[in-house]
């Protein structure tokens, strides 16, 4: 069984795209998201009456017409930002009021995430092509029921999926980062979300680990070291592990054929735990690029055949 | 953690923009504050090392005998500006590991970028590690027991062994301060910059307030009693005359033989974007007026800091002294027949030179020690680039997964230092036994060059080869007179990049286009190539499509 991973494309439409189109291009079976699905930024296109205003990358931009609205709107989208269109009434609300801000930006990436499982259905041959989706400690909870409701989309999150004779457990959460996102939890708290999953699996030898948090002071979980007020240290140059020792645990026990990680987008890599082959592929959703593995499994001896990490 | 974007002040979500906001932020992970432009600044200035680099390569202004060092040295900052420009562009659009590698590889071809990376970004650095050594050798080592009244000792380290000896101290030091990790090498590099910038304003003060009667006193002075070398400046001079060599007036002109020095002083111009395959670690990258701030002006403080260092160069000591001082020590250390017996039984290190105007041996030992720290906040560099470019090979599959092994307990990237190290050590030896291969010296900036040659071909393109990518990226939206500067920028570095290479090929003044130089370096490009096939194929008999690295997915 061939499978494609790849995670933290935070938004991007151009990197779900080529998400969709990965198993066709890869040969695969089977393709994994790993979570952090959703955007973290969004712009606002303020309606003027007789034309459009946006400031992008620091460049504001007239817009006279409905094409040249939707031309900005695919580059907002590509970058993994969602635009929204408003009246400058609106923008002023957004601007004042308490909450407005993640209202809004709930309603744009509910929308944003039915426009792509709309995408998946006739790319993935309406559920021909299974692909799972879990989530990550940047999505909000709001994402899992639309996911859930998704027919040719599999929400893996907290779950044990069987992969025609290997076991998938996914978990979104991870430790706890500086800005106190929404699927974290301390280490101890992490080791009973993980227990509860893997102790569901019937043969360690075909399991696979889907957890977003990578497994502590393995290379896969560097990221530059921050100073208090969440600055890099020393130019940027100085790295800090920042994975989680519960994850890193649970592979030195169970030591599953292989685990699969992400968050720290920095620390593209491979590192083999024991019998276990943990990887992180990265992440350079901004760049349009989409980072995964592309990993052929072979069920009969429980092990991982091949694998290379790609930048399609 | 993941992603870091300078985007706003209000880091945990919140909205950007000083009247109306302009976009909006939610709670989410690596929204982070950029980092320091005075630590950008800072490893721009080391990298572009005036004291380690610098000094040393200006004492070859005798190989161009009409040259002015401070009209090549003007000319070069503003040329290396703008590879600056092209760097910054490329560092914001596509800012991440990898450097030179990522964006070749990306924008040009996979295969281009693993040999560009391989051979100037690791291979290539073998060679490093002896001039290196040759620089703690004519820095440290000899200046250090001259002054402490050791010259037998001296010698020892003037010779082939004792040349081997300071490689082998220098490579273990390397890999000694890559052992203790970038946290802890940070700071001892910011600690030593500070130091050695302290050292070095203190030389040019001694320089300012001394005149150039009392140099010629302290040359004759310690002449005499550190070289047993009576009227040691007079004699400089006149083994100068000897050897056939003129030394110019301190000026501007004229421009043509000054040009000619450029391709020396790219020896350590050439190198404020060094650190940017540490920038692209951080994806506050993304603002193209704080990457390019950061090595734009640690570039021109180091320019500064040469043209303040030749202007008391001139007052002080003089510039024909100091010319022909260099030019009888070059000329009797490659053995040139007929050469002069040099004064001074060492390379007339500057800071030592300086040292002498105190009548203090403490004094003397100390300055030269404090500006020792300039070699110290640099060497570890020289694996630490090397590691990263083994690291993404072996995860791209084309070394072994083995090479990327890192120590369980000191975190030490084991295998990837062993790749540096050994190779090191065996050029270090070459380097030390053959007189005709410390004339290489250069090959080690122009195979950086090279690589740094595709990757202004990469800027130049990129509107073109990627005008999404190009579109989304900062870089695009800094224009002058509405055309992009950028890719102008890369053309300008073409130029320059250019220019120095066919000199050095061109031109027997620079040591590089002999028979065997050429034939060293092909043997690293043609190493790197075989590498790369050799991984493919065996990699293919596996399964693994290594063509599928860098294939672009579809996005309809």
């Amino acid at each position: 069984m061939k499978i494609f991973f790849a995670t933290d494309i935070h938004g991007s439409e151009v990197c779900w795209r080529k998400f969709l189109n990965s198993a066709a291009f890869y040969k695969a079976d089977l393709v994994i998201l790993g979570g952090d699905v959703t955007g973290k930024i969004m712009v606002p296109i303020v309606n003027h009456g007789t034309y459009w205003q946006v400031v992008l990358s620091g460049e504001t931009h007239r817009l006279e017409t409905e094409a040249e609205l939707e031309k900005i709107e695919t580059q907002i989208r590509n970058r993994g930002y969602y635009p929204t269109r408003v009246s400058p009434d609106e923008l002023a609300a957004l601007n004042e009021e308490d909450g407005s801000i993640d209202r809004r930006f709930t309603v744009e990436m509910i929308s944003t995430l039915d426009r792509w499982l709309d995408m998946a259905d006739s790319k993935l041959r309406g559920g021909e092509i299974p692909c799972i989706v879990n989530g990550g400690n940047d999505d909000t909870f709001d994402i899992d029921a639309v996911v859930e409701a998704s027919p040719c989309v599999t929400f893996a999150e907290g779950k044990l999926v069987d992969l025609e004779g290997f076991s998938l457990v996914s978990m979104g959460y991870t430790n706890p980062t500086p800005w106190d996102t929404f699927r974290e939890a301390p280490e101890e708290d992490l080791v009973k979300r993980i227990d509860n999953v893997v102790n569901q699996i019937p043969d360690m030898g075909r399991a696979i680990f889907n957890f977003h948090a990578p497994p502590f002071g393995t290379g896969l979980d560097d990221a530059p070291a921050l100073d208090e007020n969440l600055r890099p240290m020393h130019g940027g140059v100085v790295m800090k592990a920042v994975g989680s020792t519960a994850v890193r645990d649970a592979i030195l026990k169970h030591q599953p054929m292989l685990s699969i990680h992400g968050h720290i987008h920095e620390s593209r890599g491979i590192k083999k735990m024991g019998r276990t082959l943990a990887m992180n592929p990265g992440s350079v959703y901004g760049d349009g690029v989409l980072q995964g593995a592309v990993i052929d499994l072979n069920l009969k001896k429980g092990k991982v055949d091949r694998y290379i990490l790609v930048n399609g | 953690m993941s992603t870091v974007e300078e985007a706003s002040s209000s880091l945990g979500g919140g909205r950007v923009g000083d009247e109306a906001p302009t976009l909006f932020l939610r709670k989410a992970t690596g929204l982070v504050r950029g980092w320091s432009v005075r630590d950008s600044i800072i490893y721009a200035c080391l990298s572009t090392n005036v004291v380690t680099l610098g000094i040393v390569e200006m004492s070859y202004n005798s190989f161009i005998p009409r040259g002015q060092l401070l009209t090549s040295i003007l000319i070069s900052g503003v040329w290396v500006s703008f590879l600056v420009i092209t760097y910054a562009g490329l560092i914001v659009t596509i800012p991440r590991a990898g450097g030179d590698y990522v964006w070749q590889s990306r924008i040009l071809a996979g295969p281009l970028g693993f040999v560009m990376a391989t051979t100037g970004w690791w291979f290539i650095l073998w060679l490093w590690a002896p001039i290196y050594g040759a620089v703690l050798n004519e820095e440290l080592f000899q200046p250090l027991l001259v002054t402490l009244g050791h010259p037998g000792a001296a010698s020892f380290f003037g010779s082939h062994n004792g040349d081997f000896v300071v490689c082998l101290i220098t490579i273990a030091l390397a890999g000694f301060l890559v052992s203790l990790g970038m946290n802890g090498y940070a700071k001892v590099q910011k600690w030593c910059f500070a130091g050695g910038l302290f050292g070095f304003i203190v030389v040019l003060a001694l320089l300012l307030f001394s005149s150039h009667g009392d140099f010629v006193n302290a040359v004759n002075t310690y002449g005499k009693a550190l070289f047993h070398t009576n009227h040691a400046f007079a004699a400089t001079n006149a083994a100068a005359k000897t050897d056939g060599y003129a030394s110019p007036s301190f000026s501007l002109g004229p421009l043509g033989p000054s040009m000619l020095l450029i391709p020396f002083m790219m020896f350590y111009l050439l190198w404020p974007n060094w650190g940017s395959t540490l920038y692209g670690e951080v994806r506050g990258a993304s603002d193209f007026k704080r990457v390019f701030t950061g090595m734009f002006t640690g570039l021109w403080l180091t320019v500064l800091l040469s043209v303040a260092f030749l202007f008391l160069v001139a007052k002080t000591i003089g510039y024909g002294f100091y010319n022909n001082a260099n030019a009888v020590w070059w000329t009797s250390y490659y053995a040139v027949p007929k050469a002069a017996t040099p004064a001074m039984s060492i390379w007339p290190y500057p800071v030592m030179l300086a040292s002498w105007l105190v009548h203090n041996r403490a004094f003397q030992v100390i300055l030269i020690l404090v500006m020792a720290l300039w070699f110290i906040a640099w060497v570890g560099t020289l694996f630490l680039s090397s590691t990263r470019v083994i690291f993404a090979a072996a995860f791209d599959r084309v070394l072994p997964d083995a090479a990327a092994t890192v120590s369980e307990k000191r975190k030490v990237p084991m295998a990837s230092l062993v790749l540096m190290l050994l190779p090191a050590v065996g050029l270090s030896a070459v380097y030390s036994y053959s007189l005709q291969f410390q004339t290489y010296t250069l090959d080690a900036t122009l195979v950086i060059a090279v690589t740094y040659l595709f990757s202004a071909i990469a800027a130049l393109i990129l509107p073109w080869r990627k005008p999404d990518l190009w579109a989304a990226s900062p870089a695009s939206k800094m224009k002058l007179l509405g055309v992009p500067i950028v890719p102008v920028a890369a053309f300008v570095t073409i130029g320059l990049l250019g220019f120095n290479i066919y000199e050095w090929l061109s031109n027997s003044t620079y040591g590089v286009n002999n028979h065997k130089s050429l034939v060293f370096m092909a043997c690293l490009y043609a190493a790197a190539i075989i590498l790369y096939v050799v991984a493919r194929l065996v990699r293919k008999r596996q399964g693994i499509d290594l063509g599928l690295i860098n294939r672009e997915i579809p996005v309809e």
